[in-house]
């Protein structure tokens, strides 16, 4: 089952996402955490993509995001797909401005919106890293 | 008298006639079965013929899959129906409605005389041992990644709640509302259901027993979310310029807006309580409509959540800003008060088969505008509205109906 899930996870990226998710999971992997910017229009853009949604030139570059933050919202999930409970879930307030949906690793009766949160790592798989945060003490 | 004059300008169309199914668990039979059932009975309500529709638009049968390719091909030659427009709507939550703008835009079109609209949401009810769990868990993930997308969707969401629950969350901080405002919500559509036979769920609760429900993804308890169901409806639209007399009057559709924000989910910018799409989807139907918020007697809205049916009514401009709670908690989104908010029973309550429900909504109102409701009629309703919404409130479609 394990096996599956890797593999149809990844093939699943690569037909849903585009070749920015690919290299954006292939940097996680490294632990690099960076997005695509637009050289043109000066915009970096989150979720990455190939092409800027703007001017639609490709964007070679990739640029570092943040690693801190505020917690934006969180809650926890009764069921997940992919981790045990308990699963505590969080949209996070970059400080280079992106918002994204991470993994929390804190007890969910220890959070406050507008905590600070920094940069953690967690190997998923072969191919998956995913980053989550924690808050800071 | 204002509004017998706009019914004669272009972009306006009426509802003839429409039909639904009670919502329930499984509907216990095939879809086409369920689609010439209520074709059958919107023909009969609206006083037509089959070969009167010369459009039919459906929605996927099963909105999140198994696959549904080319069904609306499959319905026509099994209700052998000659058309000059077939279509099959997906945009999430609105596809229902979306279904319906579809069919408004044949008539439009000026192609067009009567419209069928079918909706069914039918979900697999799937036994142990019933599936191969390598296959199911294939299917499962390829629908969950291109769903939620790359990013999101390793984050183990499965079903949209926890998105829904952080803007509830976020909605407490900003306003000050608290878990039992929101379950004042779902108490009171629940009153509502008890007085509608097609209702799935009509068993009275209260406050603590929302409460006292377990937590599906916090602030979010069990009683505060609409669980997956099945149901179908449809509705016969008809192009203004028909001078044939028909049996039942008229409901106008005189207002329709629509927008969408690019987000999917989680918008990048700006507030999780307070929805852009929302906004001005309403601002743009009662503009066309020539009305306001204060002119709707009675509303069916895309609340799938206690929290978001809030934001709903707020964003619609029914309510204030961060006031939908106190309204509910004065009781004026109930009969007596200001306006009936979803006097079916509402996703919570009525049961929500998602593309179905729109179409729902709109049989509730064209009911309810008609006088039709018996126990649960909003009484001398003149003015309704129909309201969805897909991916956590960043697209969405308002229609303004009158008589």
């Amino acid at each position: 089952m394990k096996e599956l899930i890797t593999k149809v996870t990844w093939n699943s990226i690569q037909h849903y996402g585009d070749s920015a998710s690919v290299k954006y999971y292939e940097f996680l992997k490294n632990r690099i955490f960076r997005t695509t910017y637009c050289d043109t229009c000066q915009k970096r853009w989150f979720p990455p993509r190939k092409y800027c949604p703007n001017c639609f030139k490709e964007m070679f570059k990739w640029v570092e995001m943040a690693n801190t933050g505020t917690l934006y919202a969180f809650t926890q999930q009764e069921r997940s797909l992919r981790f045990g409970k308990p699963d505590v879930i969080g949209i996070v307030e970059l400080d280079t401005g992106e918002r994204l949906l991470t993994k929390i690793n804190a007890p969910f009766e220890e959070l406050k919106i507008g905590m600070r949160v920094k940069l953690e790592y967690i190997e998923i798989d072969e191919n998956i890293t995913l980053h989550s945060f924690s808050p800071v003490k | 008298m204002r509004r017998r004059g706009r019914k004669r300008r272009k972009n306006v169309a009426y509802v003839a006639g429409v039909s639904m199914t009670p919502v329930t668990r499984t509907l216990g039979k095939p879809h086409k079965e369920v689609a010439a059932e209520l074709l059958a009975e919107a023909l009969e309500d609206a006083g037509l013929e089959k070969n009167d529709i010369d459009t039919l638009v459906v929605t996927p049968p099963n909105l999140a899959g198994p696959p549904s390719f080319m069904f609306v091909c499959a319905l026509a030659e099994y209700l052998d129906l000659r058309t000059k427009h077939i279509n099959m709507v997906e945009c999430g939550g609105t596809s229902g409605a979306m279904a319906i703008k579809t069919a408004l835009n044949e008539i439009f079109l000026g192609r067009t005389e009567f419209a069928a609209v079918i909706a069914i949401d039918q979900r697999f009810d799937l036994q142990p041992g019933q599936v191969d769990i390598n296959v199911f868990m294939h299917e499962a993930l390829q629908t969950q990644i291109c769903l939620y997308g790359p990013y999101d969707s390793l984050y183990g969401i499965g079903a949209p709640i926890p998105y829904y629950a952080m803007s509830a969350q976020r909605y407490m901080e900003e306003y000050g509302a608290t878990e039992e405002d929101f379950a004042r919500v779902a108490v009171m559509l629940r009153n509502h259901a008890s007085k509608n036979p097609l209702a799935e769920y009509r068993d009275p609760i209260t406050v603590e027993d929302v409460l006292n429900s377990r937590y599906l993804s916090p602030p979010l308890k069990l009683l505060d979310c609409s669980p997956f169901a099945s149901g179908g409806a449809c509705v016969i639209l008809a192009n203004p310029y028909v001078t044939r007399p028909l049996p039942k009057p008229p409901v106008w559709i005189t207002g329709v807006g629509e927008w969408h924000e690019p987000d999917h989910f989680i918008p990048q910018n700006g507030s999780i309580t307070s929805f852009t799409s929302v906004k001005k989807s309403a601002e743009e139907a009662f503009e066309r409509a020539g009305m306001e918020p204060v002119d709707v007697d009675v509303a069916e809205v895309y609340g799938v959540f206690t929290a978001t049916e809030l934001m709903i009514y707020e964003d619609l401009g029914i309510f204030p800003p961060g006031e939908g709670y106190i309204a509910v908690k004065e009781g004026k989104a109930t009969y007596g008060g200001n306006v009936v908010m979803n006097p079916s029973g509402g996703r919570l309550s009525l049961g929500h088969p998602a593309a179905a429900t729109p179409v729902m909504e709109m049989v509730e109102v064209v009911r309810q505008l008609r006088g039709e409701c018996g126990e649960r009629q909003v009484p001398g309703a003149r003015c309704g509205l129909v309201h969805a919404e897909h991916g956590m409130l960043n697209g969405s479609i308002v229609f303004v109906l009158e008589v």
